[in-house]
């Protein structure tokens, strides 16, 4: 291609060349790249047609219906007994996942970075190494006995508690690896001024670790939403469980869960995902460069 | 206070926090403890998660497979040595399982490192900005869809019956019919195959997003150069772009290894506790084991938990010590 561009730069002065032959490397680039992102969005467009198909068009399976039925959604709400508290349940465990995920990631990443604490280094090797191990397979076991001393088997609340540490290591090393583009100057001008640790982080250190911050929201957003192994092990009460768990159980069929209902609950449930990181994306990528690549 | 203040910031570049180089004064040993318990409280709710949820329970766990340890009964738990490593390596179930799951990461492993790099030099080459913006946003839609759901997506997809791939063979290109059309997902050979396709998809823009930071932080002046010389695209690639992505993809390589092993919610959804299923891996037989009404046998799950992971642990290192840069 480099020698193409040469060639096309002396070439161009030449009218006899059409456009197809001139862009040539440019045509296929985009078309590769257009191939592959066509076969991301297609599984996620069928799902989007199925939910807004009339129920012959469903049996069909035809890509375009012929007749739109927009009523799937408010009739899975009215009509699926469990749906709006399965669903309810999915945004407290995860509202409150991702709270305290990122309350914990915040104060030690800092700590670790600005205020040198003894075997801050080895407390990073350990976190790394948890990156490596299965510890979310193997440490279930021990889970389930830990949450049935604790009372908390089905219990929704308690879900929390595990699902905080799925997540914890890498934010932790996220928000270290964000605080570091702090310079430490700063932190230390701020400490001469009087403001103490605390205030430092929350007027100064913060605002300036905002990319890393949207990361972290990201990262445990999605997999406190989407998580299932720790709640099917954790719970068995219907009531309990979180949308995508129930989501995962049902099969498609007839009545309350013909696949156009199904469909219209998974666009309600991977919506929200979508369009909090549509807004966030240029915070996302930048955040992305500092905390994962570098880090 | 006053003693951070003469010790000029040495951690300038960031990297070395852990390890900086300690300052020893007899002075004030008195205010540096009370410094370092200061920051031990910033540092106390993440350490009671981390220890509490995953620290403990792995130790709990590896206490657990040397006992015949069960839930919920009040019997004395007894110690029994080896005795559950020695009856699960002589379970032929345990290495069938483990392959399994090696098999599997052997489908998905090329496929989520070589596409997102041939994608992200496509997209890096990408001059229009606006363009750039909208293919990397496209790229990480699938990143942000929750992993269940992703899976609960490609469940309905491979669906043998209402499924629109095989809506797609056999109505639309009869290229099968309803008599021979692919069984995907079910325990089928096709079953590995399949899953490893989703996951290629569900990495796909991520991993690519990830190569296109690596690749914004290679100076362009390197290619240029070697592009003035006359080296054509292959070699450039070859040579330059590829030795400096080495760092990034083998993190990748390794993170990727690690999860594509110990994968264990897709088997759930997809195969069931079948033991004939090529989806019944050394995970879903710890799980089986522990959880099973009838089974109840959490010591032995645990030998067999620890065992795939010290198996998957071994292949890690090996594969860090390989993929390290050299020099």
């Amino acid at each position: 291609m480099s020698s193409e561009t040469v060639q096309r730069k002396l070439i161009s002065t030449r009218p006899t060349r059409g456009w197809f032959e001139r862009n040539r490397s440019a045509i296929i680039r985009h078309g590769v790249i257009n191939f592959f992102l066509l076969i991301i969005v297609l599984p996620l467009a069928w799902v989007l047609m199925m939910s807004v198909k009339s129920l012959p068009d469903a049996m069909r399976g035809n890509f375009w219906p012929r007749k739109f039925d927009f009523t799937r959604y408010s009739y899975v709400f009215h009509k699926i007994e469990t749906l709006p508290i399965n669903l309810f349940n999915s945004i407290y465990v995860t509202a409150g996942t991702v709270l305290l995920t990122t309350l914990c990631a915040v104060l030690a990443g800092y700590a670790l970075v600005h205020l040198r604490p003894r075997g801050g280094g080895l407390l990073v090797a350990a976190l790394l190494v948890s990156l490596y191990f299965p510890t979310r397979v193997v440490s279930i076991i021990s889970v389930y006995e830990i949450q049935s001393m604790l009372g908390l088997i089905n219990s929704t609340t308690g879900l929390i508690l595990p699902y905080i540490t799925l997540n914890l290591a890498i934010s932790i090393l996220i928000m270290r690896s964000v605080f570091q583009l702090v310079p430490h100057e700063v932190i230390e001008a701020a400490k001469v001024d009087g403001a103490g640790p605390w205030r430092t982080l929350l007027t100064i250190a913060l605002p300036m670790a905002r990319n890393g911050l949207v990361v972290v929201f990201i990262v445990n957003f999605v997999t406190a939403w989407g998580e299932f192994l720790l709640c099917t092990t954790l719970t068995n009460d219907q009531a309990a469980r979180t949308m995508p768990v129930v989501l995962a159980g049902a099969q498609g069929g007839l009545g309350q869960w013909s696949w156009p209902n199904l469909a219209a609950v998974y666009v309600i449930v991977v919506l929200p995902g979508i369009i909090a990181f549509t807004f966030a994306q240029k915070l996302f990528f930048k955040g992305m460069m500092e905390g994962v690549v570098k880090g | 206070m006053v003693d951070t203040l003469q010790s000029a910031p040495i951690v300038a570049s960031g990297r070395t926090a852990g390890t900086r180089t300690r300052q020893r004064r007899s002075v004030d040993w008195k205010s540096e403890w009370r410094r370092n318990m200061g920051t031990w409280l910033f540092l106390l709710p993440a350490l009671i998660f981390f220890i509490g949820y995953q620290v403990y329970p792995i130790f709990r766990v590896l206490w657990i497979s040397f006992t015949d340890y069960q839930f919920l009964t009040n019997e004395p738990v007894k110690w029994v040595g080896f005795d559950n490593y020695i009856s699960a390596m002589r379970d032929p179930l345990m290495w069938s399982s483990l392959w399994r799951a090696a098999l599997f990461t052997l489908m998905f492993l090329p496929g989520t490192i070589v596409l997102p790099l041939l994608l992200a030099i496509l997209v890096d080459r990408v001059k229009n900005p606006r363009l750039a913006t909208l293919y990397r946003v496209i790229l990480i839609i699938p990143a942000v869809i929750p992993s269940t759901l992703v899976f609960v997506l490609w469940k309905w997809m491979y669906n043998f019956q209402s499924g629109p791939i095989n809506h797609f063979l056999v109505d639309t290109t009869g290229l099968f019919t309803i008599q021979n059309a692919p069984q995907w997902l079910g325990g089928t050979a096709l079953t590995l195959p399949s899953i490893a396709v989703m996951e290629v998809w569900w990495g796909l823009g991520y991993h690519t997003i990830f190569f296109l930071a690596g690749l914004a932080a290679i100076s362009k002046d390197l290619p240029e150069a070697a592009r003035i010389d006359g080296a054509n695209e292959w070699s450039v690639f070859w040579h330059i772009t590829l030795p400096l992505l080495a760092p990034i993809m083998m993190i990748l390589v390794v993170l990727r290894f690690g999860s594509a092993m110990a994968v264990i919610d897709e088997y759930l959804i997809f195969g069931g506790f079948n033991r004939a299923s090529p989806t019944y891996t050394w995970t879903m037989f710890m799980y089986e084991q522990a959880f099973k009404i009838g089974l109840w046998r959490q010591g032995f799950a645990a030998a067999i938990g620890m065992i795939g992971a010290v198996a998957m642990m071994c292949v890690m290192v090996l594969l860090l010590r390989i993929f390290r840069p050299k020099g």
